[in-house]
């Protein structure tokens, strides 16, 4: 399980950011998946996980190629919400998805603030070039953070996918970062 | 009652501050208040008051108050 990769653990302002290991697998991170407030957004039932299928699910995750990353508060040391990141070895690039579980911490900038510190962990120590991001078009609060953070918009994929609510076409936003674009980013300071 | 007032009430609800804390030269990024949940609420005000869902072009393309006030502007 999570091999062969090297685990992922940082330390931002307020979080805690480590790859998961199957013994994360909660009650807690289980209600998430039955939420339709949280589900919703990413177009994904709300079906709650059972426990054991979750461990597995984390168990799929190599920290080479695909990452499960949890977020947790320093403060409290809850489970706040997850990274999902696929690498493409061999276009150092890689797609990042997140859910924040944890409604409190909705409109914090945890996103971004954790985010900062992975863009920076992949492209400086793990050889990542480019990351990208495509969340759905009616995801507005995801579009305020990739925006804020200084992504790049690279196009709208018109009716990409299909909606699980009621069939019809959904379109999606790439936005995208370059390695050189984040280090010019952090260093005018502007980096979450 | 102008575009751009009609803007800065929109902007101020969603930021949930007075319409006279509104800078005029509003943008995301720069007003402490306009967070991920402000940025929702505000393009959901801004459909209500358009009365039609907004283009993923025009949702995109928001980022200040000006943007809003030239979409609320060409409803007219």
């Amino acid at each position: 399980m999570n091999l062969p990769g090297r685990p992922v653990s940082i330390a931002t302002e307020r979080f805690t950011i480590r790859s998961h290991v199957p013994t994360d697998a909660s009650d807690r991170w289980c209600g998430w998946s039955g939420d339709p407030d949280i589900m919703g957004p990413l177009n994904m039932p709300a079906r709650r996980s059972p426990r054991d299928q979750l461990a597995k699910y984390i168990a799929q995750h190599d920290n080479d190629r695909n990452y499960l990353i949890g977020i947790y508060s320093k403060a409290m040391g809850q489970h706040v919400g997850f990274y999902q990141i696929d690498v493409g070895k061999l276009h150092r690039s890689a797609g990042f998805n997140v859910v924040i579980g944890d409604k409190q911490y909705w409109g914090k900038n945890a996103v971004n603030e954790t985010r900062a510190a992975l863009l920076t962990e992949f492209f400086e120590r793990r050889g990542l070039e480019k990351a990208w991001g495509q969340p759905l078009a009616r995801n507005f609060p995801m579009i305020f953070n990739y925006k804020q953070q200084g992504w790049r918009l690279e196009g709208i994929m018109r009716g990409q996918c299909l909606s699980i609510v009621d069939g019809s076409r959904l379109d999606q936003y790439q936005f995208g970062m370059l390695r050189d674009d984040w280090r010019a980013l952090t260093k005018a300071g502007t980096k979450s | 009652m102008s575009a751009h007032a009609t803007a800065t009430r929109i902007l101020a609800g969603a930021l949930m501050i007075a319409e006279h804390d509104v800078p005029r030269d509003a943008r995301l990024g720069r007003v402490e208040q306009w967070d991920s949940l402000a940025h929702a609420r505000l393009l959901l005000a801004l459909e209500e008051n358009l009365g039609r869902l907004l283009t993923p072009d025009e949702a995109v393309a928001i980022e200040g108050l000006d943007d809003v006030a030239k979409l609320v502007d060409a409803k007219r």
